[in-house]
């Protein structure tokens, strides 16, 4: 017989709070907003960038960018797959009620009333579901191959300014400029 | 006036006792920038996948500039069409199949599958690093893909499934993650893992030339994310669970134990030779199963009549100083003020405690294996202390002891209170008979100018152990004679379940006997010591441990989310 080691006991309990220690971390990277990387919707000075938007909807002529987001604004959920894009403008006034942004193939805008045009070819309208006790309704931009609409709910009292702000922060980005940028730039044909 | 003896110059003999034979050699001082006996091994696959994470860096860095960006997409959109010209119906379909393989179900199923093996295996660390290396790469991946914005292949009809941008290709990323994972995790190195790596390999190829086949990604889509997904988790892998360290193992070995065969066991002969100048010719694990705090090893030396010599080793790594700073921790929160102990801050540190404490006992009189010192195996990381292997010492358990057994068991305890020391471990396994001689191992828990709580503690540790084997009444009248009856008292006033070793513990409910209610019975009255109290630092610790664990918890679904496991 001779000298031994440690106690059995040793080895165990270390391995339990090793592991949750090294959940802590995950979970510090976790809370410090690293999850929205991939959630920003493209600009409309970033044509490299807006290039998957125009992929995502080959017909479309024109695509839905952010010129620039006024205060309190910012984006997320942006998704560009087959079939079209969407994301989400968050606005610190309406809390809980993101503007939805979403580029389709086509729209039903319906009973809905013309607006003045956002873009040379684009037919605009504008549906109102509710007006009390919230402001809320749809607007649509309907062009040859696609249409962007704007699913909108605000609350009653600053519903003028954001939905002036929305409307100046969402552009639309003609695909014909696109395909010649891409075509400029990096060589490539963009498609239809 | 006293004077020093002079050292001698050059390659002297072993500093070990005249019984083992010095190495031929003698010791010799390791050169500045010649390897220690064990370096620790940058493999040459190590360094490709360091090389192609560069290569993936400056990639990325070129594709940040329009006009590289654009030779970059050209030159892969040029593999995109010649692969197109092969295109047909039954190859579409085929491939639309194989593409599956990238969906998001497959990688949960590998990732979740890994996950449950990894809990139910108890391999906690491992699971912390699949599971920090997947948050990581998905993080790296989304982060890559927000900030290159790269579009799909242009000019080219895309036939498969695809999400957002396409550089690096998150699918094929996620894939070779949970299936690298699952095999630097789950299998162990060697043939089975060699095996394993051409098993992910013909997966991740099948998926990647699906993806290609359907234009989904660029080639340097899919090469970015096989990088990330295989070489740099890789990388990850070995600096957090080197195999070595943390070998993965369904043999029964515990995870604490290093394997001492191959390349290890020979840069420990190699050591012992040139650091102790021993002569070791064998080198075999020995009594795995009582510990979990070291890998015990029992040596086999030249001894200085031409035989051989048994020696002790126990060979501590960074995944014991680990265990031991968690250990302690965990000790404060149960314990609180009286356990002051504080953890090591290095191996070298853990080694050097238990080899000083091992000569300040022998130094002090104490039956303890003689200290032969330690040696460096790998720098800051595993270090190896030799000493004394007991022969022909018998535990204190099963057979009764007599008189003098307990006698001297007790003055051992009586030398360590006069010359402040406690052991703190004292139990039957550790409690060794030779010749009617009590010997003292397994030293590495003891404490200079311990608490008197826990002096009083090893001495009611000792009693029991005798008793398991006499009865109260005579190791009480035995101890009597080198302590006073207050000090016995003071012994079982301390003496709790928590304050008794696991072992003895065990072994005295085993017995049947109240032996505690024995003793208490036989010494003067005393009130019982506390035990649970409470100070500042175990409060802190205790709500730091809690906070963590609800902070961990809490946050585990959003976790999982963002590393794509939901």
């Amino acid at each position: 017989m001779t000298a031994r080691a440690g106690r059995g006991r040793r080895g165990e309990r270390p391995r339990l709070t090793a592991g949750l220690a090294a959940l802590l971390l995950a979970a510090a990277a976790a809370v410090t907003g690293c999850a929205a990387f991939s959630d920003a919707a493209p600009g409309c000075r970033q044509p490299l960038r807006l290039a998957i938007v125009a992929q995502s909807l080959p017909s479309a002529s024109y695509l839905p960018c952010l010129r620039s987001l006024p205060q309190g604004w910012s984006t997320s959920g942006f998704r560009a797959a087959p079939g079209g894009t969407s994301f989400l403008l968050n606005s610190d006034r309406s809390p809980g009620h993101p503007v939805r942004v979403r580029l389709i193939p086509s729209c039903r805008p319906g009973d809905a009333s013309p607006s003045p045009p956002r873009a040379p070819g684009v037919v605009t309208y504008t549906r109102l579901t509710s007006i009390t006790p919230r402001f809320a309704g749809s607007l649509y931009d309907v062009f040859p191959g696609g249409c962007v609409s704007y699913s909108f709910d605000f609350a009653l009292g600053s519903q003028i300014s954001l939905m002036e702000q929305f409307e100046q922060a969402v552009g639309l980005y003609p695909r014909q400029q696109l395909r010649l940028i891409l075509k400029h730039k990096l060589g490539v044909e963009l498609g239809p | 006036m006293t004077t020093l003896p002079t050292p001698k110059s050059g390659a002297v003999g072993p500093e070990v006792t005249p019984l083992l034979a010095a190495s031929p050699q003698g010791r010799r001082r390791r050169p500045s920038g010649e390897p220690p006996p064990l370096p620790r091994p940058i493999g040459r696959s190590i360094r490709w996948y360091l090389l192609l994470g560069g290569l993936t860096a400056t990639l990325w860095a070129g594709m940040s500039i329009p006009a590289s960006l654009g030779v970059i997409t050209r030159a892969d959109l040029v593999v995109l069409q010649a692969i197109a010209t092969v295109r047909t119906a039954w190859l579409t379909h085929l491939m639309l199949d194989a593409n599956a393989l990238t969906s998001q179900w497959v990688v949960r199923l590998v990732a979740w599958t890994t996950i449950a093996v990894l809990a139910g295996f108890r391999r906690f660390r491992h699971l912390a690093v699949y599971l920090l290396v997947f948050l990581a790469a998905g993080l790296l991946v989304s982060a890559m893909m927000l900030d290159l914005g790269r579009m799909r292949p242009a000019g080219i009809e895309i036939l498969g499934p695809w999400l957002g941008y396409s550089q690096p290709s998150r699918p094929v990323a996620m894939l070779a993650l949970a299936l690298v994972g699952a095999l630097y995790t789950l299998v162990p190195a060697g043939r089975w893992r060699n095996r394993g790596k051409w098993a992910v390999a013909v997966i991740l190829g099948m998926a990647c030339v699906a993806r290609l086949y359907l234009a989904v990604d660029h080639p340097t889509d899919i090469a970015t994310a096989l990088i990330i997904g295989w070489p740099l988790a890789v990388v990850v892998f070995w600096l957090a669970v080197p195999n070595e360290a943390f070998p993965v193992s369904y043999s029964g070995l515990r995870k604490a134990h290093l394997d001492v065969r191959g390349q290890r066991g020979e840069a420990i002969v190699s050591a012992l030779d040139r650091q102790l100048g021993l002569t070791v010719t064998q080198v075999e694990p020995f009594g795995l199963e009582a510990s979990a705090g070291s890998t015990p090893l029992r040596l086999r030396a030249r001894a200085a009549d031409g035989g051989e010599v048994t020696l002790f080793g126990k060979l501590y790594a960074v995944s014991h100083l680990r265990s031991d700073r968690w250990y302690k921790m965990a000790r404060t929160v149960i314990y609180g003020r009286l356990e002051d102990e504080k953890p090591f801050s290095t191996v070298r540190r853990l080694v050097e405690y238990e080899d000083h404490l091992l000569r300040l006992m022998r130094d002090a009189g104490l039956p303890t294996p003689r200290p032969y010192g330690f040696v460096e195996i790998t720098p800051e990381r595993e270090y190896l202390i030799v000493m004394e292997f007991f022969e022909g010492a018998r535990e204190m358990r099963g057979e009764p002891v007599d008189d003098q057994v307990i006698r001297d068991a007790l003055r051992v305890v009586r030398r360590m209170w006069d010359i402040g020391l406690a052991h703190r471990d004292i139990k039957p396994s550790n409690v060794l008979v030779r010749d009617g001689k009590v010997l003292l191992i397994d030293v590495s828990f003891a404490a200079v100018r311990p608490t008197p709580w826990r002096q009083a503690v090893d001495l009611a540790d000792m009693m029991l152990t005798l008793a398991l084997l006499s009865t109260p009444e005579r190791v009480y009248q035995r101890a009597l004679e080198v302590f006073a009856a207050q000090d016995v008292a003071e012994a079982f006033a301390a003496c709790r379940s928590i304050t008794v070793p696991t072992q003895l513990r065990a072994l005295v409910r085993a017995d049947g006997r109240d032996l505690v209610g024995q003793f208490r019975r036989l010494a003067p009255s005393r009130r019982p010591v506390p035990v649970q109290l409470w100070n500042i630092r175990r409060v802190g610790v205790t709500a730091m441990l809690l906070a963590s664990l609800a902070v961990a918890v809490a946050v585990f679904a959003g976790y999982m989310k963002v590393a794509g496991l939901l």
